[in-house]
């Protein structure tokens, strides 16, 4: 009796168990966005409400960090609208041709912000992280958490790199970051302005200028897998409604400078 | 606040399920492993303990690979019209392949301290292979695989970063209490990070007490502390 | 009705190589420790494979690798009682010796089983698991587990040497009448020489995977082959010999001069006498005149408890050393009677007695 063959039995019958919900005009459409975490926040009231005005469609959300989210996307999860914290990610679905032309728009932006623990009264501004008092600072990990990525520019534009290269703590999100930073583990962390709003032990003390850094967006799309494009493209206008957009501010995103750019 | 509690049903759904499926596969592996020696079967070790080794993320990641619409099984099952991911199944297949290795060696150490004589006792007398692991081997076998049920279980009520690779994190249908501990710290809201934690505990120790008091419910003697 | 049993199979430190049959009556396998005994009986079973050979029971083949046959264990219909029994101990007495009965419609199970269990002696233990049985009653279940499911021949691995001293004598009378009712061929492998020779017809002595002797076990005891299945039957002085006349040998190793009793066809390389039977002689004139006797001092007693053991020196009086020639058994009245003699005794060396074996 070999293993195998027995589990990849049983995975049929799983699977048969949990397919896809057959679309039949008396079931809601069922519409899945991968969405970063950071915006669960505003995105699951939106959500919420959403799902309470348009009877016939459910939006479910799925969070994850986006590099996760595009590779479940690359290999055929069954998502018809994605969120992603960095271009990178929808650049290379898009290249893949895995994204609907036309869809692509630019919905958020963010701002980088420098933190430090509550009460801290050591750090005032991105020059004082040079100073021997500052014996760690966070930072996410740039080739993996587009957050660490703009940090890295924000400090190479102050052209501090070599002066802290040997205080950088990596942290394999941002949430590690801010935990690093309410503990006092690190002196000071670079973070989204949306990230910091949701923790009371941290403070901010100086914001990025959005020269230091590329910008930072929240490009937003359909993919060409979703089984209900219409309803997909009804609910991707609804998140760019006044009304979402000023939710969104209300967590702290920015909306897009430019008028919405369509690729 | 208002607790979804969807995440207590798909979690023990989840590991139920998955242990279930370790103890058939985790005891066929130890018997098939049992009688063969020499280098394929040692690099037959080395696959089923990968699971063990590598991080869980790269797990999920593998396991998205083979199931996904470019993979072996994931293009087969996609003729009967089928997707794994983002599916439940996806979180049992998930939990399933990481408790293996635990269920594997648990059972391979239980099957292997039975005495091979009262084996072949029962071959002279005329006992079929199945017979004599049916009758024979496994229930002298039973306390040390009822060890690697335990430990599966335990493991699959914890799996996080496969899970959340192959099945998401779709509330309602794939949201599994350790992904929604996970959730409630990313959005800082501790006290429901708090909450998740106590009613995974509580879950944890309840199973587990529960299948030791079946057991002895079922064989006293065998599971008594201080053997005769 | 006979197991006929010829087959070869390489081991680690020699080759294991057994030709010989055994039919309706006890055949014993003789031989130390790591002659090859349990392999033998574990190839016969079918619980390990020759290299080639043929073993057959009543004329089916069971193992023939000139035909590619070799039956898997349970269908072998052998009963098969280890060493140390190999009771089921998660299964009552009475599970165990049911156990191989599946075949069986449930009627007939149970009466098959009470019959086992009236017949060895085990009724109020049926319910019992073996670790609460004694020695005696556990090797009682195992026989009968391997009886109940009428099996065409029995093989039984050092059956008594798992047993408490004391016990052994009422257990192997006990296995002597179940081996006599039996009436099938029944083959059992063994160190020990007393318990081969009581409980065996016939013999096979094996020492490093060959047969030493084959056949009825009086023939080999009293006229061993040669001087390795003398040792192994329990012969304890022997000396090297070199032959004078047609009806004399010289002992070297005890500078004497023998008769025999009959004329010696081959020249003996070696000349013994078993210890039990050097004769101790009276004072009297007439017995000193016998033939084959000689004076003899002690060098060295050791008690035993139904007798004593005499360690004894011929011709003149005992060395330093305590070397001695001949070591002899006496039960413990015959002994009160010698030890009031003055020494030098007498002993005689019966020519009947002496074993002449070639080299």
């Amino acid at each position: 009796m070999a293993a195998w063959p027995t589990a990849i039995l049983l995975c049929f019958l799983l699977a048969g168990c949990g397919k896809t919900m057959v679309h039949s005009p008396n079931q809601p459409v069922t519409l899945t966005v991968s969405a970063a975490i950071s915006l669960k926040g505003p995105l699951d009231a939106l959500a919420q409400n959403y799902n309470q005005q348009h009877p016939d469609v459910r939006v479910v959300c799925n969070y994850g960090a986006s590099g996760t989210l595009q590779h479940q996307i690359e290999q055929g999860a069954p998502v018809d609208i994605f969120i992603s914290a960095g271009e990178k990610q929808m650049d290379m679905l898009q290249n893949e041709g895995l994204v609907t032309p036309g869809t692509r728009r630019d919905l958020l932006g963010n701002q980088l912000v420098l933190i430090v623990p509550a009460h801290s009264t050591a750090v005032r501004g991105f020059d004082d992280l040079a100073k021997a008092a500052v014996k760690s600072i966070a930072v996410g990990e740039p080739r993996t958490v587009p957050a660490g990525m703009y940090a890295q520019q924000v400090l190479g534009h102050f052209h501090l790199l070599p002066a802290l290269k040997s205080k950088l703590v990596y942290a394999e999100d941002v949430r590690e970051v801010l935990a690093y930073v309410e503990t006092g583990n690190a002196s000071a962390g670079l973070v989204y302005a949306t990230d910091a709003r949701i923790s009371s032990r941290v403070r901010v003390v100086a914001i990025a200028p959005a020269n230091s850094h590329d910008p930072i967006l929240y490009p937003v799309a359909m993919l060409k897998a979703s089984k209900s494009p219409q309803a997909a493209g009804a609910f991707l206008d609804a998140l760019e409604s006044p009304e979402s957009l000023a939710l969104f501010e209300k967590y702290g995103f920015a909306s897009t400078p430019a008028p919405a750019a369509v690729h | 606040m208002a607790l979804d509690l969807s995440p207590i049903r798909i979690s023990l759904e989840t590991s139920v399920t998955a242990t279930a499926i370790t103890l058939v596969t985790g005891i066929a592996a130890a018997i098939w492993r049992a009688n063969r020696r020499g280098i394929g079967a040692a690099l037959m070790d080395g696959l089923f303990l990968l699971p063990l080794v590598l991080p869980p993320t790269v797990v999920g990641f593998l396991l998205l690979l083979i199931f996904g619409r470019h993979g072996p099984l994931g293009r087969l099952l996609l003729h009967f019209g089928a997707t794994v991911v983002f599916s439940w199944p996806a979180t049992v297949i998930a939990a399933a392949v990481v408790s293996f290795p635990l269920m594997y060696l648990s059972a391979r150490a239980a099957l292997e301290q039975v005495d091979p004589r009262l084996l072949q006792a029962a071959r002279t007398l005329g006992a079929s292979e199945w017979c004599v692991f049916r009758r024979i081997a496994l229930p002298l076998a039973w306390p040390g695989i009822l060890a690697g049920t335990i430990l599966a279980f335990a493991r699959a009520l914890g799996e996080f970063g496969a899970t959340l690779m192959l099945a998401g994190s779709i509330p309602g249908r794939t949201q599994t209490i350790p992904i929604a501990i996970y959730f409630a710290v990313e959005a800082n809201d501790l006290h429901q990070a708090a909450a998740w934690s106590l009613i995974d505990i509580s879950i944890s120790l309840t199973m587990i007490a529960g299948m030791y008091y079946w057991a002895h419910l079922r064989s006293p003697e065998r599971t008594q502390w201080s053997r005769r | 009705m006979a197991l006929e049993i010829q087959f070869e199979k390489r081991l680690a430190s020699f080759n294991l190589s057994v030709e010989f049959s055994c039919g309706a009556e006890p055949l014993a396998v003789l031989g130390p420790s790591g002659a090859g005994k349990s392999m033998t009986l574990r190839c016969i079973a079918g619980l390990e494979r020759p290299d080639r050979g043929r073993i057959a029971i009543n004329g089916r083949a069971l193992f023939d690798s000139s035909k590619g046959i070799n039956l898997p264990a349970r269908e072998r219909r052998a009963g098969l009682l280890f060493q140390n029994y190999a009771l089921f101990p998660h299964l009552t007495v009475a599970e165990n010796i049911s156990f191989g009965l599946d075949g069986l419609p449930p009627a007939q199970r149970t009466a098959r089983v009470q019959k086992k269990i009236a017949q060895a002696q085990l009724e109020g233990l049926e319910n019992r698991p073996p670790h609460e049985l004694s020695g005696g009653e556990q090797q009682r279940v195992a026989l009968a587990r391997a009886l109940a499911i009428e099996p065409e021949f029995l093989l039984l691995d050092e059956p008594l040497s798992a047993l408490d001293t004391h016990l052994r004598g009422q257990i192997e009378r006990q296995l002597i009448a179940t081996l006599a009712q039996f009436r099938r061929p029944a083959l059992f492998v063994t160190h020990n020489m007393e318990e081969a020779y009581r409980m065996a017809t016939n013999l096979v002595v094996l020492t490093k995977g060959r047969v030493a002797a084959n056949g009825a076990k009086e023939t080999i005891f009293r006229q061993p082959p040669n001087l390795e299945v003398a040792l192994l039957t329990g012969l304890k002085n022997f000396s090297r010999a070199k032959q004078i006349s047609a009806d004399k040998v010289e002992a070297l190793d005890w500078n004497c001069t023998l008769c025999v009793a009959r004329a010696i066809s081959t020249p003996p390389a070696y000349v013994g006498i078993r210890a039990h039977y050097i004769d101790f002689l009276e004072a009297s004139p007439r017995e000193r005149a016998l033939t084959n006797t000689f004076p003899c001092w002690l060098v060295r007693a050791s008690e035993t408890p139904f007798g004593i053991t005499l360690y004894l020196q011929l011709h003149h009086t005992p060395g330093e050393t305590g070397a001695y020639h001949l070591q002899a058994e006496l039960f413990t009245e015959k002994w009160l009677q010698l030890r009031d003699q003055s020494q030098p005794w007498h002993v005689r060396l019966a020519p009947e007695s002496l074993l002449l074996l070639p080299s």
